[in-house]
C-alpha cells in the first residue's frame, strides 16, 4: 500500500486522457496556442530598429551637407525630413514626431573641403532607451560611409578592427526572439495545465473520493503529469516547425538533447502547477497564480530580452532559481550555436535539479486529507 | 472477509474555532447497518470524513477493531469504501468508464470485475444507461453510480454520507433495498441522513445534534427510552434543553 503502483498511476493518466479528448478546447489550446502565439509575437517583436523619423536642419545647405543627409537616408534606418529651425527640430522630438534630429552648422561643407574639423550635431530621443541605443549603434557606420563619400575613396580605418558575428551573421533578431518566446509560452502553458486539472478535481469534489481510495499522492501526480508531458511535446513540435520553416530559425544541434532538456523543463513547470493547485484548490485562483508566477519571471528574468549579466548581483543569483533561465540558455545554445551536452552541462544539470526540487515539493505539498 | 467495528471516544473536531463535533463517543458495532441521523450542520459529514481518515480529530480517538481485536486504521483502510455527500463523480465520464476507473484503482481481476459489475448494474438497474455520462444521469441514478463505485471492491466497511439526499421517494426506497442487500453480507455500513423516517430502517441509530450525541441504540429502544413516538420529537426536545 505504501509503494507506488504503476497501474493506478496509469489509471489516473488514462482518465486524464479521456478528459482531454472530451474537451477539444484543451487539446486545441495545448497543440495550437503555442504555435499561434509564437508566430503572432514573433512577427511583432523585432529589435532591428528601422524607419526612424529624422529631423534634418541644414543651415549649411551645401553639396556636402546634402550628401550627409542622403547617407542617413540610404542607410535604410532613417527617414529624413527637413526642419525649419533647431528649435523646430527639438519641439518635433518633444511631440514624438521625430526620433532623432541632425543639425548641420553653417560652413560644414567648407570645413570638410579644407580638411578641417567639420561640425554637425546629432540629437537622439533618450526617453526610449532601446531606440536611442540602436540609433547610436548605427552612427559609426553612417559616419564611415559619409567619410567615404566626401573623400571619394575608402578612408583608412583608424583602427583596423574587423568584427564578425558568429552563429547569427546578420544579427537577425528573430533568431533570438522566436526560441525565447517558445520557452516562455511552453512554460506558462505547462504550469496552467496541471494547476487547472488538479484544482478541477478539488472543485468537482472528486478529490474527496480519490483520497478515500487506495490511490497514493505519487500515483495521482504521476498520472496527472504524464499525459501533459506528451501533449505539450506535441505543442513544442509545432512551434519548432514554425520556427524552422516560418521564420528560418536554424537548428544546428542535437534533437535528442533538445528533447531531453524540454522534458526536464516541462516536468518542472507541470510540478509548479501542481504545487499551485494543491495550495489554492480553486481553478480561478490557480489560474491567476499560474499567470503571475509563470509569466513575469520568465519574461523579465530569464534572459529572454534583458541580459542576466547586466542585472544587479542579487538578481543574477535569483535567476538561478528559475527554470526558464536555464532552458533559455539550453534552447538558444542547441538551436543557434549547435552546442552539445558538454557545453550545456551547467544549464542542463540546473534544469534537472530544479525539476527534481519542484517535483518533490509537489509530492510533499500534496494533501492526503481534506483538512483546510 | 474481515469484520470491522469502529469506536470513537470523546471525538472533537474544530474548524478555526467553530466546533463541528463536541466530544462524541460512537459505537459502530460490526455487521450492522448504522444510521447517523441529524439535521444539516449536526456534524454528520465531519464524522464521516473523520471515520474515512480524511480529517484528523482535534481531540479524542477513533479505534478500529477487527474480530474484536484492536486493529490499525491502515489495516481497515484498503477495505473501506466511502461515498461523499457532495457530487464527486466525473460529469464527462460514462457509467462504464467510472467502473473501469475504480476497477483499476482497486486492482480487481478481469473475472471478478466482470461478475461484480454485471451484478451491480443488475441490482441498480443501470444496465441500460451504461454509456450515459454521469453529468446526464438523474439525481437518483447519480447516487446509485456513486454507490456502485464504492461497492465495486466488495468493501468490509461502507460509509455513505447522505446517499438519499435530494432523491425522489421511489428512488430512495430502491436505494434502501440496495443497502439492505449490503447489510445482509454482514459488513459494517454507516449511513448518514437528515430524513427522520429513514432512522427506523437502520439496525442502530445515532442521533447527532449540533456536534453532540443525543441518543444511540436500536431505533425502538431509543424511542422507548425517550418516551416519544418519533425521532423528530427527540430532536425538538434536545433543542429545547
Amino acid at each position: 500500500m505504501i509503494r507506488f503502483d504503476i497501474h493506478r498511476a496509469a489509471a489516473v493518466a488514462r482518465k486524464e486522457v479521456m478528459h482531454i479528448m472530451r474537451d477539444p478546447f484543451t487539446l486545441v489550446l495545448v497543440l495550437g496556442l503555442p504555435v499561434l502565439l509564437v508566430v503572432f509575437f514573433g512577427f511583432a517583436i523585432d529589435f532591428d530598429v528601422k524607419n526612424l523619423k529624422l529631423a534634418v536642419y541644414d543651415r549649411d545647405n551645401s553639396r556636402v551637407s546634402r550628401q550627409l543627409a542622403a547617407v542617413f537616408e540610404s542607410s535604410g534606418y532613417f527617414l529624413p525630413s527637413g526642419a525649419v529651425s533647431p528649435a523646430g527640430a527639438i519641439t518635433g522630438l518633444d511631440a514624438d514626431r521625430f526620433s532623432a534630429a541632425l543639425l548641420i552648422e553653417p560652413g560644414f561643407g567648407r570645413d570638410i573641403g579644407r580638411g578641417a574639423a567639420a561640425r554637425a550635431q546629432f540629437v537622439a530621443d533618450g526617453a526610449d532607451n532601446s531606440k536611442a541605443m540602436a540609433v547610436l549603434g548605427y552612427l559609426p557606420g553612417i559616419s564611415a560611409a559619409a567619410l567615404r563619400k566626401f573623400s571619394g575613396a575608402a578612408a583608412a580605418d583608424p583602427v583596423p578592427l574587423k568584427s564578425r558575428y558568429m552563429y547569427n551573421p546578420e544579427l537577425n533578431s528573430r533568431w533570438f526572439v522566436i526560441p525565447g518566446l517558445a520557452v516562455i509560452i511552453i512554460g506558462l502553458l505547462s504550469i496552467l495545465m496541471t494547476a487547472l486539472t488538479v484544482a478541477r478535481e478539488w472543485e468537482n469534489g472528486s478529490m474527496e473520493l480519490l483520497l478515500s481510495t487506495p490511490l497514493r499522492p505519487a500515483e495521482i501526480i504521476a498520472g496527472k503529469i504524464a499525459p501533459y508531458v506528451v501533449l505539450i511535446l506535441g505543442g513544442v513540435f509545432f512551434v519548432n516547425l514554425a520556427a524552422r520553416f516560418g521564420f528560418g530559425v536554424p537548428f544546428r544541434g542535437n534533437l535528442l538533447l533538445l528533447l531531453g532538456g524540454t522534458v526536464l523543463y516541462i516536468v518542472a513547470a507541470l510540478s509548479q502547477g501542481i504545487v499551485i493547485s494543491v495550495v489554492t484548490r480553486q481553478q480561478q485562483l490557480a489560474m491567476q497564480l499560474s499567470m503571475i508566477s509563470g509569466l513575469l519571471p520568465s519574461l523579465l528574468l530569464s534572459g529572454f530580452i534583458f541580459p542576466i549579466e547586466s542585472m544587479p548581483v542579487f538578481f543574477r543569483y535569483f535567476t538561478m532559481l528559475l527554470s526558464p533561465r536555464w532552458f533559455m540558455e539550453t534552447v538558444r545554445g542547441i538551436t543557434i550555436r549547435g552546442a552539445g551536452a558538454a557545453d550545456l552541462a551547467v544549464p542542463l544539470l540546473a534544469l534537472a535539479g530544479l525539476s527534481a526540487v519542484l517535483l518533490t515539493a509537489a509530492f510533499k505539498k500534496f494533501k492526503t486529507d481534506l483538512e483546510p | 472477509m474481515e469484520n470491522f467495528s469502529i469506536r470513537t471516544e470523546n471525538l472533537k473536531k474544530e474548524f478555526g474555532g467553530v466546533k463541528a463535533l463536541n466530544g462524541v463517543s460512537f459505537d459502530f458495532s460490526e455487521g450492522l447497518l448504522h444510521g447517523l441521523i441529524g439535521s444539516d450542520g449536526a456534524g454528520k459529514t465531519t464524522t464521516m470524513r473523520l471515520l474515512a481518515g480524511l480529517l484528523k480529530p482535534t481531540a479524542g480517538a477513533i479505534s478500529c477493531y477487527s474480530g474484536g481485536k484492536r486493529a490499525a486504521f491502515s489495516a481497515m483502510r484498503p477495505s473501506l469504501a466511502y461515498m461523499p455527500q457532495q457530487a464527486s463523480l466525473y460529469p464527462d465520464l460514462s457509467v462504464t468508464e467510472h467502473l473501469e476507473f475504480f476497477r483499476e484503482l482497486y486492482r480487481l481481476d478481469a473475472g471478478v470485475f466482470a461478475r461484480r459489475s454485471a451484478e451491480l448494474l443488475g441490482i441498480t438497474r443501470l444496465e441500460k444507461f451504461r454509456e450515459r455520462r454521469a453529468g446526464q444521469l438523474s439525481g437518483g441514478m447519480y447516487k446509485k453510480l456513486g454507490l456502485m463505485c464504492a461497492l465495486l471492491q466488495s468493501p468490509s466497511v461502507l460509509l455513505l454520507d447522505e446517499p438519499t439526499n435530494g432523491v425522489d421517494p421511489i428512488s430512495r426506497r430502491e436505494f434502501w433495498e440496495l443497502l439492505y442487500a449490503q447489510a445482509a453480507r454482514k459488513i459494517l455500513v454507516i449511513v448518514s441522513t437528515a430524513y427522520m423516517d429513514e432512522a427506523e430502517r437502520c439496525a442502530r441509530v445515532h442521533l447527532l445534534d449540533a456536534g453532540t450525541l443525543l441518543a444511540s441504540g436500536e431505533p425502538r429502544a431509543v424511542l422507548k427510552a425517550a418516551g416519544t413516538g418519533s425521532f423528530e420529537e427527540i430532536f425538538i426536545k434536545g433543542a429545547a434543553k
